[in-house]
């Protein structure tokens, strides 16, 4: 028995995974109270491991979605709203556990901000929205343009996407920047 | 710096991991590049577990700078100023540091952490003078204060061996070291970091003498710089090395680097993914060393909270004032309350326990306050029955 299926079995997860896996959504959603109280890793490792098999590696990241898309949007979005980042985790799973198979599980990073969105990755969300910004938080405009050597001046923008996709790949994910959002 | 034969498969680390066998330098980089993290935490988590379960370790501390005019130039540092007339530059007298304390007197700490730059015009009477203040206001207070790098900078500047240092401070009060300092010891980046103060050796060497002497001490790794994991790793295991040596440690401390307003500034901060392997590789790999800390200040109160399920138990303490991660850009508060350090173990599944230096249980705190239907689902998986204290 691997650590994660004996991890998953003292969680009272297995069967949650069994069921998802056979697209027994009624019988996931009456595991709540055992999907409130798990570990945070061992949910997040059974969310990860949905998501792996529901939507695979891609990350999609999108930048410049308006009001009226995030109003329309159909995946599930799993705002911060307060929460502390470890429950805003344990949302995320959730969120991804219990979803439709193939749904996209959202988060925004000028909502939850960076780092936890990154984290969150692992955790079953593979849409991150948001508009691409320095380390202080502040938009990174098209216009921006920075020296590098032996490439002459490149656009600030190009810059944080070869630096996101960078990062991600570490983590064994692919990211496809979207200019606005279609996803479904 | 790199390894060039095949590394062991994750499968094969966990596998030693359940056996109880200790990890080598491959095995390190092996969980270090794994892709999965949430496997590498669940690892340190189980190891975690079956060392403090879910106890998770706060206390109640105050960090006093007391200076921050320093002659060392180490690049990640935004806190130092060479010199006492320079903007920004600051030495306080012993007794507007003595009113820090006295000023927390109604709600006292039970330790003080004192960090300084390597100021070259203090007498050593200074610091001894210091350490009795406090002593004389708090005769219980454990002055965990000044790193291996100002003990071999005193040893230094006022011509003592580093056993007549330590002897003359802990008679004025010392009770043990902190971490700092430590950076990443590996040559390759210590002397490009921070090529003008206490080597890795010494560094060591200063806490061996520490630990001989009958003292405990703290230790720390500084990461997400220009390192890579194979010098990571490398400083982990000469900490281990040391520690399989003397037994002195108490806790290792991962420490993020902060870019702003340093001389690496160009770099980018670590992110939260790498804030969390780190904890979780330093709790596989340190075996001998009892505890590993998320420091909230360094990783944010957010991050180090989910560390608890990566390996840590021990968020450090209330704090209060800190200054040097502040200077970085650090966007953590200067200081947590009591009551938020135990809410944040607490949201995190844990049992919060008030700790002095030592790691002496000071007050054991309810686990949690779940809703009583999850608490119903854990008490059955568990077979036990769980009383809310307080």
């Amino acid at each position: 028995m691997t650590l994660l299926q004996d991890t998953l079995e003292r969680e009272g997860l297995w069967s949650v995974r069994e069921a998802r896996r056979r697209g027994d959504l009624v019988a996931v959603t009456a595991a709540m109270p055992a999907l409130r109280a798990a570990d945070l890793l061992a949910l997040g490792a059974l969310a990860d491991e949905i998501r792996t098999v529901d939507v695979g590696a891609d990350v999609r990241f999108c930048t410049q979605a308006s009001a009226a898309e995030r109003a329309a949007y159909r995946g599930v979005f799993v705002p911060r709203a307060g929460k502390t980042g470890f429950d805003f985790l344990r949302e995320v799973a959730i969120a991804r556990i219990t979803a439709k198979p193939a749904a996209c599980v959202r988060v925004d990073w000028d909502d939850a901000g960076f780092e936890l969105s990154q984290v969150a990755l692992g955790f079953g969300a593979n849409e991150i929205w948001g508009a691409l910004a320095n380390k202080r938080g502040l938009p990174i405009l098209d216009e921006e343009m920075k020296k590098v050597k032996g490439e002459g001046m490149v656009s600030l923008q190009a810059l944080k996407r070869r630096e996101l996709s960078r990062l991600l790949s570490h983590v064994g994910r692919n990211v496809v920047f979207v200019e606005t959002s279609d996803a479904d | 710096m790199q390894t060039e034969k095949p590394l062991p498969t994750f499968e094969s680390v966990e596998a030693k991991v359940h056996r109880g066998e200790r990890l080598t330098f491959d095995d390190g980089i092996t969980l270090f590049r794994e892709p999965n993290l949430l496997k590498v935490g669940l690892l340190a988590n189980s190891v975690r577990e079956k060392r403090h379960g879910d106890r998770t370790y706060f206390n109640k501390n105050m960090r006093i700078e007391v200076t921050n005019v320093c002659v060392a130039s180490c690049l990640f540092c935004s806190f130092a100023k060479l010199e006492e007339h320079m903007p920004g530059a600051h030495t306080m007298t012993t007794q507007e540091a003595w009113k820090e304390l006295e000023d927390r007197m109604a709600d006292p700490p039970s330790e003080v952490h004192v960090v300084n730059g390597l100021h070259p015009g203090l007498p050593f009477t200074y610091y001894e003078e210091l350490l009795r203040g406090f002593k004389r206001i708090k005769p219980d207070l454990h002055l965990k204060c000044f790193t291996a790098v100002e003990i071999h900078f005193f040893a230094e500047l006022y011509k003592m061996s580093y056993e007549e240092v330590l002897t003359k401070l802990r008679a004025a009060g010392l009770d043990s070291l902190p971490g700092g300092g430590a950076e990443i010891f590996h040559p390759e980046v210590r002397t490009r970091i921070s090529n003008d103060k206490a080597t890795a050796d010494q560094y060591l060497q200063i806490h061996r003498v520490a630990h001989k002497m009958g003292m405990k001490t703290n230790t720390t790794m500084l990461y997400g710089h220009i390192e890579t994991f194979e010098h990571r790793v490398d400083h982990i295991l000469r900490v281990r090395a040391l520690q399989d040596e003397t037994g002195g440690f108490q806790a290792f401390i991962p420490l993020a680097f902060h870019p702003d307003g340093n001389g690496m500034k160009n770099l980018p901060a670590p992110t939260a993914v790498d804030d969390l392997r780190t904890v979780a590789v330093s709790r596989l790999m340190l075996d001998n060393v009892e505890h590993i800390k998320a420091y909230w200040v360094s990783m944010t109160p957010d991050v180090a909270q989910i560390a608890l399920s990566y390996g840590a138990d021990d968020i450090d303490g209330t704090i209060v004032h800190e200054t040097i991660y502040k200077a970085a850009g650090s966007t953590s508060p200067s200081g947590l309350s009591y009551d938020e350090l135990v809410r944040l173990i607490r949201e995190a599944g844990r049992t919060p326990i008030e700790r002095d230096t030592f790691y002496n249980v000071v007050k054991e705190h309810a686990k949690s306050a779940l809703p009583e239907a999850a608490m119903k689902v854990r008490d059955r998986k568990q077979n036990r029955h769980l009383e809310v204290l307080s």
